[in-house]
């Protein structure tokens, strides 16, 4: 149990700091690679929602603040935590069957963790993009960034999980 | 009670959900950026600590072209310096006593400072620098590096700062072109970071493309005079009365290292003449 909760400390901070290189890169000036969201989506899925919106609004803040975007991840976090766990039982009815609830290849299979995968990076650019677009409204650019993001990030989480899988096996 | 118990009990996500979203929306629908918090800005002590650590790496990898700038404005103002002196040896025989020419106090100072974060790509973007109160960095003070404007301080911690970017619709900047006295007020459309759009001029006038783009000196921010970018192209504006000017910015954010900010000695007197005026208009009403 503390194993986990260390991991997912180490996760954090990793993460955030990763976040803030990646603030520095826009690809075509269109994709932006977020890394943070890999937080959530690994997040154990029998954890109470309070407990993942609390995380996921801290891990926004921070991001905030280091990006200067006041709010503007966090209100993106929040919802797709809130939202994490429908999305989940699109793909997995049988949540109670997992021998282990953190998401990940081994746990849940090739096929379902990336629809999971797929479902929560476009939601979250969906989200985070349209929230952006509150202040700088242009339909075609906005579009064009979540298509580019998603594919980006779903590409970049992948090779995280791929650090992940070697890691364990090692052990 | 117990009914209202159970609600709560019942209902505990959701109210968690819309405690959280109703911090967010605050932060997010605070607009002016003026009055965010240091705390919640990248002037706060551990982010300024990061990005110093990232910033150690990460400037050695757009030196030759800086120093290649440097070289250029060095050049330039070689010059200029040159010049001047000559101006200055005819003027020093027209008048037989040079200490008639009063020398006077400087209105402008620079601080150097060096940007430990910057970004071009979000919406509304911000910079920070590694210099704060403790170096004499105010609010509302111009930012400026060797090829032209930069952006404006706007929330200071002890050690660093965090500067409102030029790339931020949130900043207008008062501009004319060089050379003529027509004015407009250049503000960023967020499509690319090196273009920006110089509107309300007025309709009359006819401009070339290449004209330089330098700053009017109506704020007391920045001073007169300094290069902001050329003119691109001619694009039209909604309002018939004015048109708008497509400005390629002579700041390169995608590479900015050093930069300077201007502290005006005579900004407090200014300030202070204009609340004194405030002050007898609201008299009179």
């Amino acid at each position: 149990m503390i194993k986990t909760v260390l991991q997912f400390i180490a996760l954090f901070i990793i993460l955030t700091l990763v976040q803030v290189v990646c603030n520095h890169i826009c690809i075509f000036g269109v994709a932006i690679p977020i890394v943070y969201i890999y937080f959530i989506i690994r997040l154990p899925i029998n954890l109470s929602v309070n407990w993942a919106m609390t995380l996921a609004f801290l891990l926004g803040l921070t991001i905030d603040i280091f990006s200067n975007t006041q709010g503007m991840n966090a209100l993106a976090c929040v919802v797709a935590a809130a939202l994490r766990r429908p999305v989940f039982s699109l793909y997995f009815a049988r949540e109670d069957d997992l021998a282990n609830p953190i998401p990940s290849i081994q746990t849940l299979g090739f096929g379902i963790y990336i629809k999971y995968l797929l479902s929560m990076v476009l939601l979250f650019c969906i989200l985070l993009f349209s929230i952006q677009a509150f202040t700088l409204h242009n339909l075609q650019t906005t579009l064009l960034r979540i298509a580019a993001s998603t594919i980006l990030c779903t590409l970049l989480i992948f090779g995280i999980d791929s650090l992940d899988t070697k890691r364990e096996k090692r052990l | 009670m117990k009914n209202l118990i159970n609600f709560i009990i019942k209902y505990f996500s959701w109210l968690v959900f819309i405690f959280y979203l109703t911090i967010c929306c605050m932060m997010l629908f605070q607009n002016n950026p003026y009055q965010h918090h240091v705390f919640l800005t990248s002037a706060n002590r551990v982010c300024s600590a990061v990005f110093g650590v990232f910033n150690h790496v990460t400037s050695y990898f757009h030196l030759h072209e800086i120093n290649e700038d440097l070289h250029n404005r060095n050049a330039m103002l070689e010059m200029e310096v040159i010049n001047l002196r000559h101006e200055l040896e005819s003027v020093k025989l027209m008048i037989p006593d040079t200490a008639t020419l009063a020398v006077g106090e400087h209105d402008y100072d620079f601080i150097l400072a060096h940007v430990i974060s910057n970004s071009i790509s979000q919406p509304q973007n911000y910079i920070t620098i590694n210099r704060g109160t403790n170096d004499g960095i105010a609010p509302e003070m111009g930012v400026i590096d060797q090829n032209g404007v930069v952006g404006i301080v706007n929330v200071v911690g002890p050690h660093s700062a965090r500067v409102i970017s030029l790339l931020n619709p949130q900043f207008r900047l008062s501009c004319k072109v060089k050379g003529s006295d027509y004015f407009g007020s250049l503000v960023w459309d967020g499509k690319d970071p090196y273009h920006a759009v110089l509107e309300e001029m007025p309709r009359h006038v006819k401009f070339a493309k290449g004209d330089t783009i330098v700053t009017s000196g109506y704020s007391s921010v920045f001073p007169e005079g300094l290069i902001v970018g050329t003119i691109v192209e001619q694009i039209k504006d909604m309002n018939d009365n004015f048109f708008s000017l497509r400005i390629a910015l002579s700041t390169d954010f995608t590479q900015l290292s050093t930069v300077r900010t201007i502290r005006n000695n005579r900004q407090a007197e200014i300030m202070a003449l204009d609340e004194n005026t405030s002050i007898r208009k609201e008299d009179k009403k």
